[in-house]
């Protein structure tokens, strides 16, 4: 195992290197520059821009500022962002934190409503349950998450009115948190966590469960299920030992992609409950292209993806014993 | 007789020492007596702060400008524009043929760490500002010209501004708020501007940010919310008009809402306090709310133009094709394409029936105290458009049904905006759809910000567009000529940055311009600004077409708005000093 891993580690270096030119320069391919929107202001000079440009480095050539970033970068430093003028790490972890509590939730409530949905898809193959959850899920497919959480925020608005009842629509917390005790504090963040959590696992959930479903069918008519059913072995043992530890080999071998997925956020479902995580941030960055923050944040995302992959490689040797590695 | 005298000094030092600002009781349009203490003001802003540091913040919406709310050595009544002592504790004493400005301070001001604020802290503040190292925003503002105003402090309450000349807008240049010396003087004495650039970022702890203005920083939570309380010490020197201490408000709190519809939902669920809805569709989503019983609030739709423009330009320096080069550069042309823009229906169809028609480079939200009456317009007119064209030798139309020339060439440009603006493309097709209907073929074109400002502000002789059409904020009311725009120098001298004028009417513009901006009076700005307007509209250099009307929605709860009156989009709609929770 151990050699298996140092020959990954040194794999991954010139993809981690051909990973900071891609993200560098194709950065750089669009037009423009973080001081350009500036150049609209009819009160700030040229001058003044141009002042700016200099201390910002975006003044030397490319080549030369992709070198000053790598230098950087090998002293732990992934750069300033433009418009904190605040180092990229600073700027971008407390972000990814706010995210972190929302895709840890959303990842929990996903596989605990996806993996019993596809089981129960595939043992009891057509029958009223499976056929009202196949076509549920085959509803959502066609929703974009976003469209959902808009859906959802308009239910919660009427739910409000009926009621009087205070469900939040958006944030992290409440107006008086800070005034709250600790207790008092998660319960709140929970509370608004809760639903973009949700929505955000239901909007996923309808893809894994139709996969899982098909591999379990798949498995479930296997010839050495029926061999295990005639030696008499328990049901419950043929669906959960023989069978769903075959089916979820796809899905471990997916698992790399979740550590970057941690702490990339939860996409445009935040933007619509203007939860306070990383994607409206990096929205942000992009569109006023403070380059240091997209390409640190970029790099971050390859070099926890290269970990996850090692470590889903691992956890398939645990669950398929047929894979070794020398 | 001497005794009287001296009584009599004695009562006039005495109400200058220690004389609050009353605020007047006609900025707002409840009684003093109605108003109510405590309470928290929710507002909301599109994208999270990014510093708390004055001298680096770059943002319209930002930690420094929320501090800086309630300072400035003079204010601008809007009533009458005119700007009055504030911080400062009379009308200064101009001198020098108008460049030179004597300040007394208003005494018993203090920071929010009860610290007094006094002249050095002016004279720090500009220094910083002034440091082209540290690159403030405000740098700009301290130079005329490129050369610098001068801050000298008198005595403890005593300044002396120096003007290199005259200028307009000096009383607003020099109402910038002063930051506590004793906080950053020593840090810029002995690191630099290099040290002032690491001071007080988002990480610092907010009991370390001192501010001079009405809010102190109560909480910051990334990405979040950040909460204001009021800062007590400012309460000393700001009273209403019956004696009490302002702000009425306990707290203020500004959450990030990053989605304007999120924004939308969070004040229909009584969350905010105000939202600037803009859209027609945005109002209608309220408007049904309130009419369903589900929210208090009050809806002023349309209350002025928006202090922007919106404009298509044409390229003067186009030496690699002659023909479009004549063709942009003859005044009958541009009056042509003022005539084909159907104001009426933009405002309409692309505004929602939410805008106004504009017609020269002054916003629209300053016509009515800037442009007089007899200002030449080139209004929606397809058939003056056709025999102007005429005129140019554009009689016959092709095959196509478009205009050519006696040799036969096509009256053809292209004309871009920046795309996924839906506003400005929906001004753009309207416009190329109103121009075929005359036989001139516009091909209009998206394309990337970016590219098209850099378009735009590229330079020579040579550049690489037609006709641009995009939109100017920002400006104040007291010149309201943008500096980079009416002198030919201007880098958004949008038709024509060759560097040179190329026009008697370009000179006179710029003659203009630099005569009402370094003219004190206003009346006479104004006279100044009337001859300006003329000339810039019988040039036409540039078309403008219509700016979107700014409104005003708020939750009822709120008390302490201006009079109905006094609202505009400069003005906005309060004061938050005066702003109280009924």
């Amino acid at each position: 195992m151990l050699p298996f891993l140092l020959r990954r580690l040194v794999n991954s270096i010139p993809t981690v290197i051909g990973a900071t030119i891609l993200i560098f320069f194709i950065i750089q391919l669009a037009p423009g520059d973080f001081l350009t929107s500036q150049l609209l202001n009819p009160n700030i000079s040229k001058e003044q821009i141009d002042n700016l440009r200099r201390n910002f480095g975006l003044d030397q050539p490319l080549i030369v500022q992709y070198f000053y970033w790598v230098k950087n970068l090998l002293q732990g430093d992934l750069g300033l962002s433009f418009a904190y003028q605040q180092p990229v790490l600073n700027v971008v972890a407390p972000r990814v934190l706010n995210s972190l509590y929302l895709v840890l939730f959303s990842t929990l409530v996903f596989y605990v409503i996806a993996i019993p949905l596809g089981v129960y898809g595939a043992v009891r193959q057509y029958s009223i349950g499976d056929k009202i959850t196949s076509t549920l899920m085959y509803f959502l497919l066609g929703f974009p998450s976003f469209f959902l959480a808009l859906i959802v925020i308009y239910f919660i608005l009427q739910i409000r009115f009926a009621t009087g009842w205070d469900i939040p629509v958006g944030g992290m917390t409440s107006q008086n948190y800070d005034d709250l005790s600790t207790l008092g504090k998660f319960l709140d963040v929970l509370k608004h966590v809760a639903i973009p959590a949700v929505v955000l696992a239901i909007g996923d959930v309808a893809g894994t469960t139709r996969v899982l479903r098909g591999q379990m069918l798949e498995n479930l008519n296997a010839d050495y299920i029926r061999t295990a059913r005639a030696k008499g072995v328990s049901e419950f043992k043929v669906v959960y030992k023989h069978t769903f530890r075959n089916a979820i080999i796809p899905f471990i071998a997916g698992i790399g992609g979740l550590l970057p997925a941690l702490i990339s956020g939860a996409g445009f479902t935040e933007v619509v409950f203007s939860y306070p995580g990383i994607t409206p941030m990096l929205l942000d960055a992009l569109n006023s292209q403070d380059l240091y923050v997209i390409a640190g944040f970029s790099l971050v995302g390859i070099l926890l993806l290269i970990i996850g992959n090692a470590v889903s490689d691992i956890l398939l040797s645990v669950v398929d014993p047929r894979i070794r590695y020398a | 007789m001497k005794k009287a005298f001296f009584v009599a000094v004695a009562m006039v030092c005495a109400s200058a020492s220690a004389a609050p600002f009353v605020w007047p009781a006609a900025w707002s349009a409840d009684a003093p007596s109605a108003a109510k203490k405590g309470g928290e003001l929710r507002l909301s802003t599109i994208s999270d702060y990014k510093t708390m540091n004055p001298f680096t913040s770059a943002e319209a919406e930002s930690i420094p400008g929320r501090l800086g709310t309630g300072t400035g050595l003079f204010t601008q009544d809007p009533r009458n524009d005119d700007f009055i002592p504030y911080m400062a504790d009379k009308d200064p004493v101009v001198s020098n043929n108008g460049k030179r400005f004597v300040v007394t301070i208003r005494q018993g001001m203090k920071f929010s760490d009860g610290q007094e604020i006094t002249a050095d802290d002016w004279v720090t503040t500009a220094k910083i500002h002034m440091d082209k190292a540290v690159g403030s925003n405000s740098y700009s503002s301290f130079y005329l010209n490129d050369k610098p105003i001068k801050v000298t402090k008198l005595g403890k309450y005593q300044l002396q501004f120096d003007f290199p000349q005259v200028s307009s807008s000096a009383l607003s240049r020099l109402s910038y708020t002063p930051w506590p010396d004793h906080v950053f003087g020593k840090v810029y004495n002995s690191g630099g501007a290099a040290a002032i650039k690491q001071m007080w970022t988002l990480n610092t702890p907010v009991n370390q940010i001192v501010s001079p203005g009405m809010w102190n920083v109560d909480s910051y939570r990334a990405g979040e919310r950040t909460v204001f309380e009021k800062n007590a010490y400012w309460g000393e020197w700001n009273k209403d008009s019956a004696g009490n201490a302002l702000p009425y408000l306990d707290k203020m709190s500004m959450r990030i809402v990053s989605d304007v519809n999120a924004g939308i939902a969070a004040f229909i669920a009584g969350q905010l306090d105000q939202i600037g809805a803009s859209t027609a569709d945005q109002l209608a989503q309220i408007r049904r709310a309130v009419d369903g019983g589900n929210l208090k609030a009050e809806i002023l739709a349309n209350v002025s133009p928006q202090a922007s423009s919106t404009w298509i330009t044409f390229n003067w320096n186009k030496a690699s094709d002659p023909f479009k080069q004549k063709i942009f550069r003859d005044v009958r042309f541009r009056r042509a394409m003022s005539h084909l823009a159907d104001r009426d229906a933009m405002v309409k169809l692309v505004y929602g029936g939410l805008g106004s028609p504009s017609y020269f480079s002054l916003y629209p939200v300053f016509e009515k105290a800037w442009a007089p009456a007899g200002v030449p317009r080139y209004e929606y007119n397809l058939d003056a458009a056709t025999k102007l064209l005429a005129e140019m030798g554009f009689k016959k139309k092709d095959k196509d049904g478009y205009l050519v020339d006696a040799q036969g060439r096509r009256l053809e440009f292209n004309l871009s905006t920046n795309a996924g603006n839906n506003q400005r493309e929906g001004l753009m097709r309207l416009f190329a759809d109103t121009a075929k209907k005359v036989g001139v073929k516009v091909n209009a074109q998206p394309i990337d910000f970016n590219v098209l400002v850099n378009q735009l502000t590229s330079t020579g002789a040579d550049r690489p567009f037609d006709a641009i059409l995009l939109g100017l904020s920002n400006g104040a009311n007291i010149w309201p000529f943008g500096v980079n725009v009416v002198p030919c120098s201007g880098n958004l001298h949008s038709y024509n940055t060759s560097g040179k004028c190329l026009t008697s009417q370009e000179q006179l513009m710029s003659k203009l311009y630099d005569q009402g901006d370094q003219e004190l009076n206003i009346a006479r700005r104004k006279t100044i600004a009337g001859q300006l307007l003329k000339v810039e509209s019988e040039l036409q250099p540039v078309v403008y077409l219509a700016s979107p009307n700014y409104h005003v929605v708020y939750n009822s709860r709120l008390g302490g708005a201006y009079p109905r009156n006094l609202m505009d989009a400069y003005y906005t709609s309060r004061t938050q000093a005066l702003t109280f929770i009924k």
